[in-house]
């Protein structure tokens, strides 16, 4: 006969086996119906993300209501660079193809920082082949202007080369290479 | 080492916010992983080195070890109920620290330590809860209402203190802590083996991290047991047991003895093999972490304790004097632990996955993760352990000669 105490021991063992059980059936109808169809996750959130509203518009939404910029920007050598990339997700300006709201235009210094998002030597593993890269303030005084001038009193943002270009078939110099 | 391929710190120009060198990915100058994913394997490896000191103990007879051994389960298992938070905190949800134990999955390899860590959780609260039976009978005969309810849980119900009922409970207690060793050293070889499994970071990727983990796991618990004896029974102005200190600093010995080797040939076997990432591995340890590596974990916190615990074993001394450099040595593998941590984790993703560049990590006081965010941490098990001391007493001086839930048997233990 068995004493008192293994008994309760006996028990213990067979509540942690029960609680296992009942935890592991537990488990079962909380799972998802469609968890595992695929993978290691829920089959349905597929449909469900699919089901999201599309937020970002492409380059071509933007031009139809912008004709000079798209102009400017499809001559430039800016013209793979995607519209939302610097002014903002389109949603947030357009809704069933009415204007909403203004996009943040970025003024002064704020300009400098965002070209330097791409344009910074110091980001080395980009490649200078692909993406014209400098080092602020050497570019600066390189080309001998102001410490305090922003890209785009030289660059046109769109067209970064445009008035450098200009300026060269006005005054006659041609590009060094 | 090519001088070229690291250049410590590069002055930079003007629009750089950070101290880079080299080719560095956008992605690669952030430190993804750091100081949560540090204290997790610390954690889990005090949880470890606490529970072998139990083992020694209750499995292996070490009798000179039982003034600690049931505190280092309670150390043990208030430690093993924050080992997953760090890391719930860093994915943003700390509160589903428990979740890990209760949801475990083959479906990936984290998900799969749930499995070891439910484990090591439910044989961990048998062990403790057969370890203090007989104080908790003691103490539930005395209180009244809820608590006495508490009590009856916790004794399951069952008052029996005699002979054959503590009998039955040495022999449950030794199978689940048979059963505990295994599951302990596969918790924190998992750890490591986390770690080993990234193949696409040279310094982590070695089959020798579970190895190193599992040591030094032993080394921190062990050391924070002597440490946490020590302070806890000084506050109290109660005795030190000196045999004891001198079993754990013996075991402590060993083990940092086979952490160091396995540390250390690591990085040989690294720069003798010479395998194709070995310039960035050598530029590292020789680059962002010559301080932290090579002067901190290794000379300062590894050279100094080896040298006194040689010299604690050889000469014979006072307890007067061997307690305080036991002390000593005891902080400072607790400190040499950490920073190995912070070497193998955040280290290992100071570098770019281009081969060629590294970054730096500053660690910040009131990030999510940062300084503040560890001490409040590191302080939780601490509160555990102190709201369990009340529940369970730590030393089980209160009652004598009934507490005896081990065999008595001659071995020559220590």
């Amino acid at each position: 006969m068995l004493s008192k105490h293994a008994m309760r021991i006996i028990l213990v063992v067979i509540s942690v086996v029960a609680v296992s059980g009942v935890g592991l059936l537990v488990k079962a109808q909380l799972i998802p119906k469609s968890f595992g169809l695929y993978g290691a996750y829920r089959a349905d959130a597929i449909d469900e993300e699919a089901q999201r509203v599309v937020r970002h518009g492409t380059n071509a939404s933007c031009f139809g209501c912008h004709p000079y910029e798209a102009k400017t920007h499809l001559k430039g050598d800016h013209k793979t660079i995607s519209c939302e990339f610097c002014h903002g997700t389109y949603s947030d300006h357009v809704k069933s193809g009415k204007k909403i709201a203004d996009l943040p235009v970025k003024k002064g210094a704020e300009i400098t920082t965002l070209c330097l998002r791409c344009h910074n030597t110091e980001i080395k593993a980009r490649s200078t082949i692909v993406i014209k890269t400098v080092a602020m303030p050497d570019h600066l005084e390189q080309q001998k202007v102001k410490l305090t001038h922003n890209c785009n009193q030289c660059h046109n943002v769109h067209a970064p080369l445009k008035y450098i270009n200009e300026a060269k078939k006005i005054t006659g110099l041609m590009e060094e290479h | 080492m090519n001088p070229n391929l690291y250049e410590a710190q590069s002055t930079l120009s003007h629009g750089a916010s950070m101290l880079i060198s080299n080719y560095v990915f956008p992605n690669d100058l952030h430190v993804h992983w750091s100081m949560m994913i540090v204290l997790y394997p610390y954690i889990t490896g005090l949880v470890d080195g606490a529970f072998i000191i139990a083992a020694l103990y209750y499995l292996f007879d070490v009798k000179s070890l039982k003034p600690v051994a049931r505190f280092s389960l309670l150390f043990a298992f208030a430690f093993l109920c924050c080992a997953t938070l760090p890391l719930l905190l860093h994915l943003g949800r700390p509160e589903r620290n428990f979740n890990m134990l209760l949801t475990p999955s083959p479906s990936s390899a984290m998900a799969g330590f749930g499995y070891i860590y439910a484990i090591s959780m439910g044989v961990l609260s048998f062990i403790v809860l057969f370890v203090y039976r007989p104080d908790l009978v003691e103490r539930g005969k005395k209180s009244k209402g809820v608590m006495k309810l508490i009590y009856r849980a916790l004794t399951f119900d069952s008052d029996d203190l005699s002979k054959k009922a503590l009998e039955l409970d040495t022999k449950i207690i030794r199978f689940l802590v048979g059963l505990g060793i295994p599951v302990a050293a596969v918790l924190h070889g998992y750890v490591g083996f986390i770690f080993g499994g990234v193949k696409a970071n040279p310094t982590w990727s070695t089959p020798l991290m579970p190895v190193i983990f599992l040591f030094s796991a032993c080394v921190s618990g062990i050391s924070a047991i002597v440490l946490a004896y020590i302070v806890i029974r000084k506050l109290g102005s109660l005795s030190i047991d000196a045999a004891c200190i001198k079993t754990c600093i013996k075991t402590l010995t060993g083990f940092f003895i086979l952490a160091f080797s396995f540390e250390m040939l690591e990085v040989f076997s690294h720069s003798y093999l010479k395998t194709g990432y070995h310039h960035m591995v050598e530029g590292l340890l020789n680059g962002p972490l010559a301080s932290s590596f090579w002067l901190w974990q290794v000379k300062i916190c590894s050279v100094i304790p080896l040298i006194l615990l040689g010299f604690m074993a050889f000469v014979k001394m006072r307890d007067s004097i061997y307690l305080p450099i036991s002390t000593i040595v005891s902080a400072i593998l607790l400190l040499q632990v950490f920073i190995m941590r912070w070497n193998v984790v955040i280290g290992g993703q100071l570098m770019s996955k281009s081969a060629r560049g590294y970054t730096v990590f500053h660690p910040e006081w009131f990030d999510k993760e940062g300084i503040l965010a560890v001490i409040i941490i590191m302080t939780i098990p601490f509160i555990i352990l102190y709201v369990l001391g009340k529940i369970f007493p730590f030393w089980g001086d209160a009652i004598k000669g009934s507490i005896s839930s081990k065999p008595v048997r001659k071995t020559g233990g220590n």
